[in-house]
């Protein structure tokens, strides 16, 4: 009874909570907020309760745990998606604010636990909520786990492939062994000449998946901007997203010269080719 | 796990519990009609030239497959470092004499960036979706979707597309800057369905015997975990309790598929633990897939049909070195499988250098001279080096086309004007054999 009587509960404010800051808490594992943490806490929170996805997504929970014996996250990390849903359930700005520290990483996004769970709780796409939310306030540990993704962000952005072949440095996929990049050393062959032998000419490329045309990239970045993805993007990384601005300027001032260049041609189509400016 | 008996049920009780009124689970696809009746969406619909093959989803209800004038929706992942999975399919396609478009106009879903990084939205990922869905539409060329994933979030995006108002005005605002507007597939096909719709007529081209193959089979998690009502069920295949591909092929070919224990589990995957938390991936895929498919199947390969997964299983193992597990089963994806006993070149083709465990043991098991195809390949690739144009299984794309999503006039032709410049080539991205 003594030591339940210690556990942290839920049911002080924040304010209450850091002013009493009772030691159980912290022997726990109870992080110490800044006051300018529990203000992005309390933000982020709100707004999680308010997205119109809280609602479909968060059904109602028996604590069954078939979500979380099918999950592969929870076999390797300190992670649950029971808890995630119960956090998304019942928790409080304090308890999310944890969560988004390092457990919202650990899915896989596989819907394992969706397909599993009776009450139909999208467990996935509530965690999916959470990491939009880390994302678009720059929580700084967010910051820190995307921080290895630039590359990866680059090419999505810009040309809409998140891999290309010269991403796969055999100096940091060393565990995948001497053929992750295609070749034999012994073959004496570049990365350029590999992919020449792919038979498809627009996988010709060490930069890209494929090659994508000037027009479909203009696309995908209009869609970014319309959507708030770029705004979402800065709010995590400014320098990187101040980049991407200048690289799709390049290429709208490419798509604007090649306009003239086949001006004569373009003018026999209609349609996209046509009407669409960069 | 679950049978597709349990699937149902869940989904059945979910439905009803999200509702609250006894709400039964609802296809998609009439709403789609109604929607196209009051002109918020036009429906990109299979029409004959596309020989549809009619198939079954988990309620029962027919799934029109579609097998020709196709549009290929390509994966990154595939196409960056496992190449040999489109080029597989594009070549059976030529083979069996399937016409199609792969074109540079085509973006991924770009859904790694939403369940990677989360730096995307829902509102993005159907506008993203929309756009691709248009241009194949424009060009009159059915979408395949070439990755698990894509083809799992193009079915909620599609849904999603359908149910909430909201976000389809806003995507069919965004579309209509670029010209564009909101047009849906009738149907959202994977290309592993193609491959199962068309299992008669790979099997009637095969030329190596897979009877002495032992396979065992990754099931993708996006291809039945994410909107499962869309995935198709044969009652031949595990008696309609597991998701028909890509296992259908492998017995239509006469591979022995053996069972284990985790088949259910997810490969390891994990978006951006593949890159940033490797040591999670390759012990799940080393401890939970592969090694039960090699300590209680006995498995020769490792047959999957998803981007992620072939990377995952194929890629984590040779560190299990480090462990003294060091199983090297190698990891197919259904369509290497099948082109391979259709008799395609293992590396111009196939390319099985791009994988990490080595195939030698079961091109020799399958009855292909392996070394030859080797030694072959090594004197292409000098030739390649001395400078001569390489060899494609489709016509190259002209130059304008690095700039602009050329109309190739099928749906939206300038009347009287002559959308398409007359040729006589065929138009860039369709099939053709290799000399």
């Amino acid at each position: 009874m003594s030591v339940v009587a210690h556990l942290p509960h839920r049911t002080l404010s924040l304010a209450d909570e850091e002013a009493s800051s009772p030691p159980a808490m912290e022997l726990t594992g109870r992080r110490r907020m800044s006051a300018a943490e529990r203000s992005l806490a309390e933000t982020i929170y709100q707004e999680f309760r308010a997205d119109p996805r809280h609602e479909e997504f968060v059904l109602g929970c028996l604590n069954c745990g078939e979500c979380t014996t099918g999950c592969p996250a929870a076999r390797f990390y300190d992670f649950s998606p029971r808890e995630m849903l119960q956090i998304a359930a019942n928790g409080d700005a304090t308890t999310l604010w944890d969560a988004l520290q390092e457990k919202i990483w650990s899915c896989c996004q596989c819907y394992t636990c969706n397909m599993r769970c009776r009450f139909g709780n999208d467990i996935a796409g509530i965690i999916s909520v959470m990491r939009e939310l880390s994302v678009r306030h720059g929580v700084e540990s967010t910051r820190r786990t995307l921080a290895p993704f630039g590359r990866s962000l680059t090419l999505l952005m810009t040309v809409g492939t998140q891999v290309s072949s010269d991403m796969i440095q055999p100096d940091f996929f060393r565990d995948w062994g001497p053929f992750a990049t295609g070749s034999d050393k012994a073959w004496d062959v570049s990365p350029e000449i590999m992919r020449k032998a792919i038979p498809i000419d627009v996988l010709q490329t060490t930069r890209s998946a494929w090659e994508v045309s000037v027009q479909t990239s203009l696309e995908l970045f209009r869609i970014y901007e319309e959507t708030g993805v770029l705004d979402m993007l800065r709010g995590l990384d400014p320098d990187l997203t101040e980049m991407l601005v200048d690289i799709i300027e390049e290429r709208r001032e490419e798509f604007r010269e090649a306009r003239e260049t086949h001006r004569a041609r373009l003018e026999t189509m209609r349609g996209p080719v046509a009407t669409f400016q960069g | 796990m679950l049978s597709a008996s349990e699937i149902r049920k869940v989904m059945e009780e979910r439905t009803q519990h999200q509702k609250g009124t006894g709400k039964k689970v609802v296809d998609v696809r009439e709403e789609m009609e109604r929607l196209e009746e009051k002109g918020e969406l036009l429906i990109h619909r299979i029409r004959p030239e596309n020989r549809p093959v009619p198939m079954q989803t988990l309620f029962g209800w027919t799934k029109r497959i579609p097998t020709d004038r196709l549009w290929h929706h390509k994966s990154c992942g595939q196409c960056g470092n496992i190449p040999g999975y489109p080029s597989a399919l594009l070549w059976i396609m030529n083979e069996t004499g399937r016409t199609y478009l792969n074109e540079p106009h085509q973006t991924s879903c770009t859904a790694w960036n939403y369940h990677g990084t989360a730096t995307s939205n829902p509102v993005a990922l159907a506008a993203v979706a929309a756009r691709n869905f248009h241009r194949a539409y424009e060009t009159d060329h059915f979408p395949l979707i070439h990755c698990g994933t894509s083809f799992g979030d193009y079915k909620e995006m599609r849904k999603l597309l359908v149910e909430n108002a909201d976000v389809r005005h806003k995507v069919r605002a965004i579309l209509r800057k670029m010209g564009r507007d909101l047009v849906l597939p009738e149907e959202i096909v994977h290309y592993s369905e193609w491959v199962q719709a068309m299992a008669p007529e790979i099997v009637a081209r095969k030329k190596f015997d897979l009877g002495p193959v032992v396979a065992t089979v990754h099931e993708p998690c996006h291809y039945y975990k994410m909107i499962p009502e869309d995935a198709i069920y044969d009652d031949r295949v595990y008696g309609g309790q597991r998701p028909a591909v890509p296992t259908g092929i492998l017995l239509a070919l006469g591979a022995r598929v053996a069972d284990y224990s985790t088949w259910y589990d997810c490969c390891g995957f994990g978006f951006r633990h593949i890159l940033s938390e490797r040591e999670f991936s390759r012990s799940f895929a080393n401890l939970r897939k592969i090694r039960p498919m090699v300590e209680e199947a006995h498995a020769d390969v490792a047959i999957t049909s998803d981007t992620g997964c072939v990377t995952t299983l194929d890629k984590s193992q040779w560190i299990g070195k480090a462990h003294g597990q060091a199983y090297m089963l190698p990891v197919l994806a259904d369509v290497q499988l099948a082109a391979l006993a259709m008799g395609a070149h293992p590396y111009k083709i196939v390319q099985v250098h791009w994988h990490a465990a080595p195939v030698d043991r079961l091109l020799e098991k399958m009855g292909i001279d392996g070394a030859a195809a080797k030694a072959e390949f090594l004197e292409y690739l000098q030739a390649l080096k001395s400078g001569r144009a390489p060899e494609l299984l489709h016509t190259p794309h002209e130059e304008i086309e690095q700039y602009f999503a050329i109309n190739k006039g099928q749906v939206l032709p300038e009347e009287g004007t002559g959308a398409s410049p007359p040729t006589t080539e065929p138009p860039a991205g369709v099939g053709r054999a290799l000399p």
